[in-house]
């Protein structure tokens, strides 16, 4: 399950949280200011979000160059006459041989500042090749299989409005890389409007099922308690795109005591899995109310705050592949089974917040993501398995006590959601535009 | 998983040599990614492999002096009979068994034509294409930004429970694919038996059958699902020109049929056409045996010379028989009938008695090396992949390894692993695929 600045075991969302929580120190605003730069992150580990700093302006330069191209489609083109020159005066100059198939271009930004070089389609703004973080007086290449159609390049120049240069067409009948039209922040502050309120609602729910279980420890019905257990932490468990956000509170709540000097028995272990590993390893009452207090606790706390805590949109994308990729790497292998066995129901709820945020970036989705059916089908595929390992009378079996071949299934299963949920994050990075 | 029904024959026209077709198993991340978003009208018929146009040296042919310095030139990936099975034992090796997870014939075959789109451009190497913008890379890069071919090959094989009730090929299994079944001295871990699908990924460096390994896997995932695996490698020959020696330090195989003598290989490797009882499909497959054997290289180590060769049959040292003077003399067991020379009990000489009689009970072996850490005891857990191909596993691995039931140095080892398997029959152009016999 997804835990952000759980000590010691690296994963992606801890690196994410990191960003987050610099951006909340008031280091370099992420994506809300636009696309950061990579290199004008000093330490955050972070991904995606770029800035560059500047006004938006200026409209495509239409220039109409035509160059015939002669099409082979099979060979590589070097390109070498192909220096493209990105300047405050000058963007996208220095086309001289245009064939379709694969193309490299050397982007020389011979700026004062920071570039950016995207290549586009003038009509759509669709961006087939970028190279972020040109630095001045730099040379890199730029790789890209050219299909027929029109092209031309934009530069975004630290301090400067983007330019668009020349329009070049490339004839033929080759079919080449595809552009992914760009979205913006601005197209992803509604999402997360939408999602900070599914959070507000989990967070309700999670705060009632929290006290129901936080009152039968303290009553000593501890097979009550354990009842009450599940549902709590899948209310929890569904909730996934938002742990960034949660911060330390998502340590408290849900963290693990991998990398904690004492282990299970560390007083930092704290949370669901705290409860859960006493719950079913004998401990009695007057051990676990510590712990639950502190969970019960915990989860007001988050709830009273949440109105106040905005969600990166960069997060909504990312989780979208990350919730997924954590229930595999902690749910599907039994390493988060702290006594319960019930893996395949945190997997169930991961599915179901992962459904939750692609529903939400769906109208963005649609339009830039043909594999986006294959990504409903794969999570339908997998939703089935995972419900089908479920006994008769609603227990979960453990992952290690599935049969090989529907542990299999489960598996080649998330691995192929997975895969297909992998662009998710990429097309849905904010960009200037 | 099932589109439109692609046949064999469905190559674009005026593709670029070497162009895989346009399928994947994987409809949507890769494939779609790749095709993205402006391209998306072609999502609908089965998201296209967006191959970089400008891979795909022909076979045989290097790419790029400096970039191959130190890598093998690439070896064919089309042919009657799949590559990776005559040629002696690369450097290094990946041998892994897979259980399928398709949910179907459609998705089987789509698995079976992934597997060779990747194949062919792995084996050929290449420039992976551009994922642009909407999608992860295209390529893990452990190779760098071009794939260098590195002698690769890959040999897929097939399980006898690829046969059962899933996908409805219960009437075209191999005459003489079983279940590999228990020897007296095996101490077999059914987690590390059996298997729908073996792959074997061998090249000579390690680098290259990781990268071919994670490419696969990669374009898969929904497919098949890795059931065990195991990394070998085989021993530079020392000294130079002899045959690589095994962790038991002896030389292995020497005594292979020739491989170029095209007699020997189909009457002992290649089912051949029409064969009795073979479904028509399996013609110039061949039967894959894979043992998993630890040897107990400390226990080994403890033991006087004269009683291992005496068990092996074979001086350590030169790899000559105990009764002649080179690597590559014959044994004369007519001469030796009590075993005063060579004991009887040796394992040349219940492997291969070299009469007339046994001629036809001869396998290609084919082993690599293991090793992979320590065992309970702080023992090294070190061994030998055992791998032969043959026409038929009854007249040719069985009955020999039913003759070495017994033999002393069965003490040294103990088989734990592998599985029976049928290496399909090679793919023969760029629209053929792997298995096409058998799904057709």
């Amino acid at each position: 399950m997804p835990a952000d600045v759980r000590p010691a075991r690296p994963q992606p969302l801890a690196h994410r949280a990191l960003r987050w929580l610099m951006a909340m120190a008031g280091g370099p605003a992420p994506a809300r200011a636009g696309r950061v730069r990579r290199d004008h992150i000093v330490t955050g580990p972070g991904r995606g979000g770029r800035v560059l700093a500047g006004p938006v302006l200026a409209g495509p330069v239409l220039a109409g160059i035509m160059l015939a191209a002669g099409l082979s489609g099979c060979g590589t083109h070097t390109a070498a006459g192909n220096v493209i020159t990105a300047s405050a005066g000058a963007c996208g100059t220095g086309w001289r041989q245009v064939t379709g198939g694969m193309q490299t271009f050397q982007i020389r930004n011979s700026s004062i500042g920071g570039a950016e070089v995207d290549l586009i389609n003038p009509a759509s703004g669709a961006v087939y090749a970028e190279v972020a973080g040109l630095g001045p007086g730099t040379t890199r290449p730029m790789r890209v299989d050219l299909g027929s159609g029109r092209y031309a390049f934009r530069c975004l120049i630290q301090d400067t409005g983007p330019l668009t240069g020349p329009v070049v067409r490339v004839g033929g009948q080759h079919q080449g890389a595809p552009a992914v039209l760009p979205v913006t922040t601005d197209n992803l502050l509604g999402p997360a409007r939408v999602y900070h309120a599914y959070v507000s609602a989990g967070l309700n729910t999670l705060v009632r099922q929290v006290s129901a279980l936080t009152a039968r420890i303290r009553a000593g019905q501890l097979a009550a308690a354990r009842a009450a257990w599940l549902p709590a932490h899948l209310t929890y468990e569904r909730l996934g795109a938002a742990y960034g956000t949660f911060g330390n509170y998502d340590t408290e709540i849900d963290g693990r005591p991998d990398g904690l000097p004492r282990g299970l028995s560390d007083p930092a272990f704290t949370g669901f899995y705290r409860i859960e590993y006493g719950l079913w390893h004998g401990q009695n009452a007057r051990q676990l109310d510590a712990p639950a207090a502190k969970l019960d606790s915990g989860v007001r706390a988050l709830r009273g705050f949440w109105p106040g805590m905005e969600i990166n949109v960069l997060d909504l994308g990312l989780r979208t592949h990350e919730i997924l990729e954590n229930a595999l790497q902690f749910q599907l292998t039994g390493h988060d089974d702290y006594g319960s066995g019930t893996t395949l129901a945190t997997t169930a709820a991961n599915i179901t917040g992962t459904r939750e945020t692609l529903g939400i970036l769906h109208p963005l989705l649609a339009a830039r993501y043909p594999g986006l059916a294959a990504v409903n089908a794969g999570l339908d595929r997998l939703g089935r398995l995972v419900s089908a390992a479920r006994q008769a009378d609603g227990r979960w079996t453990p992952v290690s006590k599935l049969a090989t071949i529907q542990r299999e299934q489960i598996d080649a299963a998330a691995g192929q959601v997975l895969e297909e949920l992998a662009p998710v994050a990429a097309m849905t990075e904010p960009r200037r535009s | 998983m099932a589109g439109p029904d692609d046949g064999p024959h469905d190559a674009e026209a005026g593709a670029c040599p070497g162009r895989p077709p346009r399928r994947s198993f994987l409809r949507g991340a890769l494939g779609a990614g790749l095709t993205g978003a402006v391209a998306g009208a072609a999502a609908g018929a089965g998201a296209g492999y967006a191959y970089s146009s400008s891979q795909a040296a022909p076979p045989g042919q290097v790419l790029d002096a400096t970039m191959v310095q130190g890598r093998l030139p690439a070896v064919s990936f089309h042919g009657r009979h799949q590559a990776g099975i005559l040629a002696k034992p690369e450097r290094q090796t990946i041998m892994l068994s897979f259980n399928v997870t398709a949910g179907g014939r459609g998705e089987l075959t789509d698995l079976l034509r992934t597997i060779t789109a990747r194949a062919r451009f792995l084996t050929a190497g290449g420039i992976p294409p551009q994922a642009g913008l909407g999608a992860p890379p295209s390529d893990s890069g452990v190779l760098g930004p071009t794939v260098v071919p590195d002698g690769l090959t890959v040999t897929v094989g097939v399980g006898s429970t690829l046969f059962d009730d899933r996908y409805g090929l219960a009437a075209r299994k191999p005459a003489g694919l079983i279940p590999m079944t228990a020897f007296p001295n095996d101490d077999l871990d059914p987690a590390q038996c059996g298997g729908d699908l073996s792959l074997q990924l061998s090249a000579g460096s390690q680098d290259t059958v990781l990268h071919a390994l994670r490419d696969i896997a990669r374009h898969t995932r929904g497919g098949m699902q890795a059931l065990w695996r195991i990394d070998g490698f085989s021993s530079p020959a020392r000294p130079a020109g002899t045959t690589p020696r095994n962790l038991q330090g002896f030389m292995d195989g020497i005594a292979n049929p020739d491989t170029g003598r095209a007699e020997a290989m189909n009457s002992l490797v290649w089912v051949q056409p029409g064969a009795r009882g073979e479904p028509a499909w399996t013609a110039d497959g061949s039967y894959q045996v894979i043992r998993l054997i630890r040897m107990f290289v400390e226990f080994w180590d403890r033991v006087d010379i004269i009683e291992q060769e005496n068990m092996i049959g074979r001086r350590k040292d030169t790899g000559a028989p105990l009764d002649a003077n080179t690597e590559f003399g014959r044994p004369d067991y007519t001469l030796d009938p009590t075993g005063a020379v060579i004991p009887l009990t040796a394992h040349i000489r219940l492997a291969n008695p070299r009469t007339p009689q046994t001629e036809a009970n001869r396998i290609l072996r084919r082993a690599h090396n293991y090793d992979r850490g320590l065992d309970a005891v702080g023992d090294l857990d070190m061994g030998l992949i055992f791998a032969c191909y043959q026409q038929d596993i009854a007249r040719q691995f069985v009955t020999v390894q039913t003759r070495l039931i017994g033999e002393p140095m069965a003490g040294f080892i103990s088989p734990f692993g592998g599985g029976y398997f049928f290496a399909l029959p090679g793919v023969r152009d760029t629209r053929d695929y792997l298995g096409r016999g058998l799904l057709a």
